[in-house]
């Protein structure tokens, strides 16, 4: 097996880092929804 | 070069006689103090909560600064400095280069902390560890840490002169191996970090001596952060060289392309100690370009070699799984991993929790906007029992497991606890973490023994829904002193009473 070219070697931990990086973005945006609803109520 | 060796019939790692027992020493060490970390833990815990309220206001302070010395210096570093010699002896295949070094590096950082110790629990430093001027401590205690640093920062220079003395040796080629050389990027950042912690901790010892005036609060966040925040890279750096190490160990697992893992490490040493920033973002007196630059830009590039390695490891150990045959489908290979072994177990709930819980949060908390509302929030204790004891902990309690049959020859005893073991402390810390965060989002401060102000002349009522997470964090951290404890008895158990091997 080459050293580049391998990603899909690993297509399982793939998925899972898909799955973090739209938890990872959801929590972010959650964050930001949150934030501003504060600021609205001042 | 000959020396005494033997090699480990489990591992097939050639183990030098005088290492051997500094790394046997070290790790037994960080045990124990593990264990009383963890007690201090569990009496914080009861007295945060509100059906309980365990100690009286002193003593919770007392004990909250034990708690954060014990588990996060203490526990943490000694067993850092066991790694320190595997890293550099064992993997090498080498010698220790200077063992009258050791010794002297386990005597300090022994000598400190039970100076340390005898300080805060005599009631002579109740400011927390962090110590923020214009909290005052007994000099010894400004000395004990003194001591305790000198002796770290001289494990990890004898880092560098084990390495040199084994290239010297003809013991490894071009470069260190991959777990090496992650420890040796956290000797690096923990050289770093104790030069921060010198240029605050003399001034303020000297300052608790009466020799200086005064000290500038903010220069002391400034400059402590520099200790405090880089110190944690040392941690992640460490942790991630254990995930690298169990995936190699049990699984031949090796990262799809090593250069990129090495330069995540770079990215580390690079950029860590600039996202110490994230601290201060609510002092008024730094300048909001020196905050942004920070924390908006810079920290992500520390945060891209989080990621990198923590995609990196599980999609070697997958590599690994899918040659030994598990090919079906995305995740058989997950399914058939060895839950059963901790030493496995214990590293992929160290990778997954530390991402979801340590990771986004705070990447999250520590951006201008949000930090400043979450700042001395319990979001933000909630947020490092998920890197430090969710991601870090975890990952030495893997590493623990795989490391003890080996140096101390002894099976581990009660295989059926060390099974569940990582499960039960990981879902205590879990629960734990994410209340925390909840009732933090709430408002409810961290270290605060009366969060309801009920002797204040204005009361203040939160939202009944703190009470049920306060309630929540109770459960979970007793779920995680469980685990914690199971942890201790089969570790300690097997270093003294473990079935022998030849
Ligand atoms: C059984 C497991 C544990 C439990 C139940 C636990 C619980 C707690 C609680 C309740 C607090 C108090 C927060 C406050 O009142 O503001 C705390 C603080 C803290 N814990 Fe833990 N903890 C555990 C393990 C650990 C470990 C293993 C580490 C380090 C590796 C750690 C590091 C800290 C630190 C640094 C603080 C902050 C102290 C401060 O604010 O001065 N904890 N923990
Ligand atoms: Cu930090």
């Amino acid at each position: 097996m080459s050293d580049e070219h391998n990603g899909f070697h690993a297509p399982g931990t793939f998925v899972l880092a898909i799955i973090f990086l739209v938890t990872f973005i959801l929590l972010w945006l959650g964050h930001a929804k949150w934030l501003t609803d504060i600021w609205e109520m001042y | 070069m000959s020396f005494e060796k033997r090699t480990c019939e489990i591992s097939g790692l050639e183990i030098e006689k005088n290492s051997e027992s500094m790394i046997k020493l070290n790790m037994a060490t960080a045990i124990i103090f593990f264990a009383i970390g963890g007690a201090a833990g569990l009496l914080v815990l009861l007295t945060r909560w509100p059906a309980i309220h365990l100690l009286p206001v002193e003593w919770y302070y007392r004990w909250l600064t034990a708690h954060g010395l014990l588990a996060l210096l203490v526990w943490i570093i000694f067993f850092e400095v066991a790694l320190v010699h595997f890293g550099s002896v064992t993997l090498l295949k080498s010698r220790l280069a200077v063992p009258i070094l050791s010794k002297i590096t386990y005597g300090l950082m022994l000598g400190g902390t039970l100076l340390v110790v005898v300080m805060v629990l005599g009631g002579q430093a109740d400011v927390l560890f962090t110590s923020y001027v214009p909290l005052q401590a007994h000099p010894l205690y400004y000395l004990g840490i003194i001591l305790f640093a000198v002796g770290s920062l001289i494990a990890f220079i004898h880092f560098f002169i084990n390495a040199v003395v084994a290239k010297k040796e003809g013991e490894y080629k071009r470069t260190l191996p991959m777990v090496s050389f992650g420890i040796m990027a956290a000797s690096i950042i923990g050289i770093m970090s104790i030069a921060h912690g010198a240029a605050i901790y003399i001034p303020t010892f000297l300052w608790s001596l009466g020799i200086i005036e005064t000290i500038d609060p903010s220069a002391y966040r400034l400059v402590w952060w520099g200790l405090g925040h880089t110190s944690q890279q040392i941690n992640v750096c460490m942790m991630v060289a254990c995930w690298y190490g169990i995936a190699a160990f049990l699984f031949k697992a090796k990262p799809a392309s090593e250069k990129l893992c090495r330069s995540a490490f770079v990215l580390y040493i690079l950029f860590i100690n600039v996202a110490s920033e994230h601290h201060l973002l609510v002092d008024p007196v730094f300048s909001t370009w020196h905050k942004i630059v920070n924390t908006s830009y810079v920290m992500h590039l520390a945060v891209l070699a989080s990621m990198i390695h923590a995609f990196a490891v599980p999609a070697s150990i997958e590599m690994g799984l899918r040659k030994q045959g598990y090919n079906n489908g995305l995740f058989e290979w997950l399914k058939k991993a060895p839950w059963g072994n901790p030493a496995f177990s214990a590293t992929f709930i160290s990778i997954v929790l530390f991402g979801f819980l340590g990771g986004t949060t705070g990447v999250i908390f520590g951006t201008e906007q949000f930090s400043i509302i979450r700042h001395n929030t319990w979001a933000i204790t909630g947020h490092f029992h998920g890197t430090v004891v969710a991601g870090t902990t975890i990952a030495f309690m893997g590493m623990a497991y795989f490391l003890i049959p080996v140096f101390f020859k002894r099976d581990l005893i009660m295989p059926g606890v060390a099974k569940l073991q990582p499960f039960v402390y990981g879902t205590g810390i879990t629960i734990l973490s994410i209340t925390m965060m909840a009732a933090g989002t709430f408002g409810v401060p961290r270290r605060h023994w009366d969060y309801n102000f009920s002797d204040a002349p204005f009361g203040y009522q939160f939202d009944s829904t703190v009470d049920i997470f306060m309630g929540l964090v109770g459960i979970g951290g007793l779920i995680a002193v469980v685990g914690g404890a199971m942890f201790v008895f089969v570790t300690l158990g097997s270093i003294f009473k473990g079935n022998k091997r030849a």
